[in-house]
C-alpha cells in the first residue's frame, strides 16, 4: 500500500504549483525538498510575469503562457483568499527596452514572426523613444525605442513560493524536506523514492528542475536540461519611476529596483562574476540615467533549467505509468496554468487544452536522431 | 587589469598592520586597504590625530596603537584609505570603489583583516532612536570627541559595556545608569576557566580597574538586569527592567548596548569558506591553518575576523599570518618564516589564554538570543522573532529559506544585523543544534556599491 499518491519530486515554484493543484483537486500529494542550501532556481528569480517574445519556432509555447498570464488575476486572488499572501501581482503590459536602432529592429522582427504565426493575434506595440518617453519619462537619451505587450507583468517570486507553500499545507499536503532523492525505482505498479528514508507513492511527479536530467531516465523520461546562470542586481528603495516591467529592470512594489538579464553557460555555478555584473550595472544606466547614483545592496546569480530549445517539457512516462515529468524555467509566468491545467492533467482528467503533447521530452529524441 | 600585487592586507586595525608590517620588514610592497580614512582599526580608530587629552580619556590601550601606526608610512606599503571591499573572489581578486570608481586588483595572497562586529541585542524597542550600540558611541567618541553630556544609560553585558563607562566617566559624562544583564550564573560557569585566565593577568587586572571607576564614579549599576525593554514613542525616553523579580525604570535620552562582539565574517562567507560554530563564543569562525591560511589557497584570514581573541592577539595573529603569506609566495623560506614567527606566536599563545574565561563570563543572557515572538530581528526589513518561528512551522530548515519567506536579512546590511539571531531562533525551534541549521548565504556586493560605481569597473579587454 503506497503512503502517498503522489509524490512530488522538488519543492520550488514548479513543484509546488503543480503539487498545490493536485491536492486542491481531491489529490493526497507529498513534496520531497532540499534543505536550506541547494541550487534554488525559485529563489534566484526575477518575477516577471511574461509573455512578450516566448514561444518563437513553438506557437503552443506562446499560447500557453498567454494562457498562464490569462488565469493568473483569479490564482492570486485564490491565494490570497487562501494564505492571506498577497503576491503582488501587477500586470500592466510590459516593455522591453532596446539602446541601438538595430537591436529595436531585430525585436520587432521577433514579434511580428511571432505574430504570423498566432494568426495574426499577437497584439504588440512598437513604441519610438518619444511615445516610450510619454509612458516612461525616466528612459534615458540612449534608448532607441521598446516594444510593449499588453499582457506582460510581474509579481514577488518569493511570496508565490510562500503562498503555495501554505496553499498546500493547507489543503492537506505534506512536506518531507532537508533530503535529497537519489533514485527512484519503478516497483509493481509504484515507485520506491529513495531519499533518507524509502517512501512508496503510486504516481511521481518529477520537479527537481536542473535534477530531472538524472532523476528523469529512472522512470523513461527524457529531460536533457542544463543550467543557465542568469545574474540579477537588487538595488536600495527608490521613488516610484518605473510603472511598467520590463526585461532588464522593475521596481516592485517597495520601490526596490531590481536589475537582470544575463544569460552565461558557466555550468553548476551559482555565484556571481563582478564584470557580468558590472556589464548589467553599465546597461541599467544608460537605459535610466537615475539609477546612478542607486546602491546595490545585493547581487546573485542563479541557475535557469534549460531545455535544448528553451521551451518546458511536460511529460508522462508510457514505459512506467504514473510517472509525470515537469521542468521550465519561467516557474513565475507558468505558475498559473501549473496549478490550474497541468495539475488537472497530471492527476488523471481530461486535457483542458488540445496541445499539451507538443511539450514531451520525445521532442528531442527525434531531433538527436534525425 | 594591472599585474597581480604579491600581498593585499584588507584592513588596518592590528591585525593589519601588523602583517603590513612584516610585509614591510620583508621588503614585500603590499597593498594595504581600508574604508576608514585613517588606519588603526575600531580600536585605534583617529588615533594618529588624537589630541593628548583624548588620549588620556580613552586610556592606554588606545594610545598602545601608536608603534603599529608608524608602518602607514613606510615606502613600499601601498596604503589606500577610504576603499571599500565589496567583493573578494576565490581566485583572489579583490573588487572596491575609491574615490567613486570601481576597481579590481588581483593579488597573490589576501589577507582579510575585516575585526569584528558586536553581536547584535534585540528585545522590545531596540530599533528606536536613541538607541545604538556601544561601538558606535566609540567611534563618535574616538573620531569626533562626541559623546552625550548627561542622560546615557548604557546596557548589555562584556569588557566594551564597562571600557565604555570607564572612558565616558573619564570625559566628565554623567550617565543615567549602567545595566548590566550578565546572569549571575556566568560568575559560577566562568569559574573554571579563571585559573587559565590568571596565567595572563593583565586583562582581569584592566577589569578590576573598570569596576572600581564605576563603583568609585556613583552612576547607579544594575547587576544581573533582565527583561529588558526600551520606551518611548519617537525616540527612546526610558529602560524598563527587572532585577531579581523588581521592575526598575530609568529615564534616558540616549541607550548604549553591548552584548560582546563577535567576528565579521561576511568575507569569509561570501568567499564560501567553510566555517564551525564555536559554542563557547556562540559565534562562527572561518576554519584556518596555525597561519591564519584558509583552503582556498590565496586567502588567508587574520585578527578578530577569524575569531575574537582581543587586539594583542590579533596583533600577533597577523603577523603569523604575513608570514604564512610570504612563505607561500616564495619570499621567505620556511625556516625563515618560523625564525620570525617564533616571538608572535609566544605572544598569541599568551594573549589568547584569558579567552575562554572571558567568553564564558560574558555569555549573551538567553533572552536575547531568543527574543520574544513581537521583537523585530531583522531591522532592514523589519522581521520579527515571531515570524521567523512561523516560517519554521511552514517547513523551512534554515535561514536561507526563512530569507526567502520572509525577508530577513535581504537588507543593505546583507545579514550582519540578523544572521546569528536567526540561526539562533531556528535552532531553537526545530530543536536541533545550531550548527545544523548554518547561516546565511551572504551574497556580494558585501558592501553598497552604486550602479554608477559598478558601471566603471573596467572589462577584460581593456587590459
Amino acid at each position: 500500500m503506497p503512503e502517498t499518491e503522489f509524490a512530488v519530486v522538488g519543492g520550488g515554484l514548479v513543484g509546488m504549483a503543480v503539487a498545490y493543484g493536485l491536492q486542491r483537486r481531491g489529490h493526497q500529494v507529498t513534496v520531497f525538498d532540499e534543505g536550506d542550501i541547494a541550487y534554488r532556481a525559485s529563489r534566484g528569480n526575477f518575477g516577471l510575469v511574461w509573455v512578450q517574445g516566448k514561444g518563437a519556432g513553438m506557437p503552443d509555447y506562446a499560447r500557453w503562457t498567454r494562457l498562464s498570464a490569462a488565469l493568473w488575476p483569479e490564482f492570486a486572488d485564490e491565494l490570497k483568499r487562501k494564505t492571506d499572501v498577497d503576491v503582488e501581482l501587477t500586470q500592466p503590459g510590459g516593455l522591453d527596452l532596446c539602446l541601438t536602432e538595430s537591436e529595436l529592429a531585430d525585436q520587432v522582427a521577433r514579434l511580428e514572426g511571432l505574430r504570423d504565426a498566432l494568426d495574426g493575434n499577437y497584439p504588440f506595440q512598437v513604441l519610438d523613444p518619444g511615445r516610450l518617453r510619454g509612458m516612461v519619462p525616466e528612459a534615458g537619451p540612449a534608448v532607441s525605442g521598446a516594444t510593449y505587450f499588453p499582457e506582460d507583468g510581474h509579481a514577488n517570486p518569493l511570496f508565490l513560493l510562500r503562498a503555495l507553500l501554505g496553499a498546500f499545507r493547507a489543503e492537506g499536503g505534506r512536506i518531507e524536506n532537508g533530503g535529497t532523492v537519489s533514485a527512484i525505482t519503478p516497483t509493481r505498479g509504484a515507485f520506491r523514492i529513495e531519499t533518507e528514508r524509502p517512501w512508496e507513492a503510486a504516481q511521481v511527479v518529477l520537479s527537481a528542475g536542473l535534477g530531472n536530467a538524472k532523476l528523469g531516465p529512472m522512470v523513461g523520461l527524457n529531460a536533457p536540461v542544463k543550467p543557465n546562470r542568469g545574474q540579477v542586481l537588487i538595488c536600495e528603495r527608490v521613488q516610484p519611476f518605473l510603472n511598467y516591467p520590463t526585461v532588464q529592470i522593475r521596481q516592485i512594489g517597495t520601490g526596490s529596483v531590481q536589475i537582470g538579464d544575463s544569460k552565461e553557460d558557466v555550468g553548476f555555478d551559482d555565484t556571481t562574476a563582478p564584470r557580468v555584473v558590472a556589464a548589467i550595472a553599465r546597461r541599467a544606466t544608460r537605459l535610466f540615467p537615475l539609477l546612478e547614483n542607486v546602491r546595490v545592496v545585493r547581487a546573485w546569480g542563479a541557475l535557469r533549467i534549460m531545455s535544448p530549445d528553451g521551451h518546458p517539457i511536460y511529460d508522462r512516462s508510457t514505459e512506467h505509468p504514473g510517472a509525470h515529468l515537469v521542468t521550465c524555467h519561467s516557474g513565475v509566468t507558468l505558475a498559473a496554468a501549473h496549478a490550474l491545467v497541468l495539475a488537472a492533467w497530471i492527476g488523471g482528467g481530461e486535457p483542458e487544452i488540445p496541445y499539451l503533447e507538443t511539450f514531451s521530452g520525445k521532442r528531442f529524441q527525434l531531433s538527436s536522431a534525425a | 587589469m594591472v599585474d597581480p600585487v604579491p600581498l593585499l592586507i584588507m584592513g588596518s586595525g592590528p591585525a593589519g598592520l601588523a602583517a603590513a608590517q612584516e610585509a614591510v620588514r620583508a621588503g614585500v610592497g603590499a597593498l594595504l586597504l581600508d574604508e576608514q580614512p585613517t588606519g588603526g582599526g575600531q580600536i585605534y580608530r583617529a588615533l594618529g590625530e588624537a589630541t593628548g587629552e583624548r588620549q588620556k580619556t580613552l586610556g592606554t590601550d588606545y594610545a598602545a596603537g601608536a608603534p603599529l601606526l608608524t608602518v602607514l608610512s613606510a615606502q613600499c606599503l601601498d596604503h589606500q584609505p577610504g576603499a571599500t571591499v565589496w567583493e573578494v573572489s576565490p581566485d583572489g581578486t579583490v573588487y572596491y570603489t575609491r574615490q567613486g570608481q570601481a576597481r579590481a586588483v588581483s593579488a597573490e595572497q589576501v589577507i582579510l583583516c575585516s575585526g569584528a562586529m558586536e553581536r547584535p541585542m534585540p528585545f522590545p524597542g531596540w530599533t528606536l532612536p536613541g538607541v545604538m550600540t556601544c561601538g558606535a558611541a566609540q567611534i563618535l567618541l574616538k573620531g569626533a570627541g562626541v559623546f552625550p553630556a548627561s542622560g546615557a544609560v548604557l546596557a548589555g553585558s562584556g569588557p566594551l559595556l564597562l571600557l565604555l563607562a570607564k572612558q565616558l566617566i573619564g570625559a566628565r559624562a554623567r550617565l543615567a545608569a549602567v545595566v548590566d544583564t550578565t546572569p549571575a550564573d556566568n560568575y559560577r560557569g566562568a569559574l573554571k576557566y579563571l585559573p587559565g585566565a590568571l596565567r595572563t593577568p593583565g586583562y582581569l587586572l584592566k577589569g578590576l580597574s573598570m569596576i572600581r571607576t564605576l563603583s568609585a564614579s556613583g552612576v547607579p549599576w544594575y547587576r544581573g538586569a533582565s527583561g529588558l525593554e526600551a520606551i518611548g514613542d519617537d525616540a527612546v525616553a526610558g529602560l524598563r527592567f527587572k532585577v531579581r523579580g523588581r521592575q526598575h525604570e530609568v529615564a534616558c535620552s540616549n541607550l548604549f548596548l553591548h552584548q560582546g562582539v563577535v567576528p565579521n565574517v561576511q568575507l569569509s562567507r561570501s568567499l564560501g569558506l567553510e566555517h564551525h560554530w564555536d559554542g563557547l563564543q556562540r559565534c562562527w569562525r572561518p576554519i584556518l591553518d596555525g597561519w591564519g591560511a584558509s583552503a582556498l589557497e590565496r586567502i588567508a584570514v587574520a585578527g578578530d575576523a577569524g575569531g575574537i581573541m582581543g587586539a594583542r592577539a590579533a596583533e600577533a595573529h597577523g603577523r603569523l599570518a604575513a608570514l604564512g603569506a610570504l612563505n607561500r609566495i616564495g619570499v621567505l623560506s620556511e625556516t625563515e618564516r618560523d625564525r620570525r614567527a617564533a616571538g608572535a606566536r609566544a605572544v598569541y599563545r599568551r594573549e589568547i589564554l584569558p579567552r575562554p574565561f572571558l567568553d564564558r563570563l560574558y555569555r549573551p543572557h538567553p533572552d536575547y538570543l531568543q527574543p520574544a515572538d513581537d521583537t523585530i530581528v531583522c531591522r532592514c526589513e523589519e522581521v520579527t522573532a515571531g515570524q521567523i518561528r512561523k516560517y519554521v512551522e511552514l517547513g523551512c530548515l534554515g535561514p536561507n529559506q526563512t530569507k526567502a519567506f520572509g525577508r530577513s536579512g535581504m537588507g543593505p546590511c546583507q545579514g550582519r544585523v540578523c544572521g546569528l539571531t536567526v540561526s539562533e531562533i531556528i535552532a531553537q525551534a526545530r530543536g536541533v543544534p545550531l550548527e545544523q541549521v548554518g547561516y546565511y548565504r551572504i551574497r556580494p556586493p558585501i558592501k553598497p556599491v552604486t550602479l554608477g560605481e559598478l558601471a566603471t569597473l573596467e572589462q577584460p579587454e581593456d587590459a
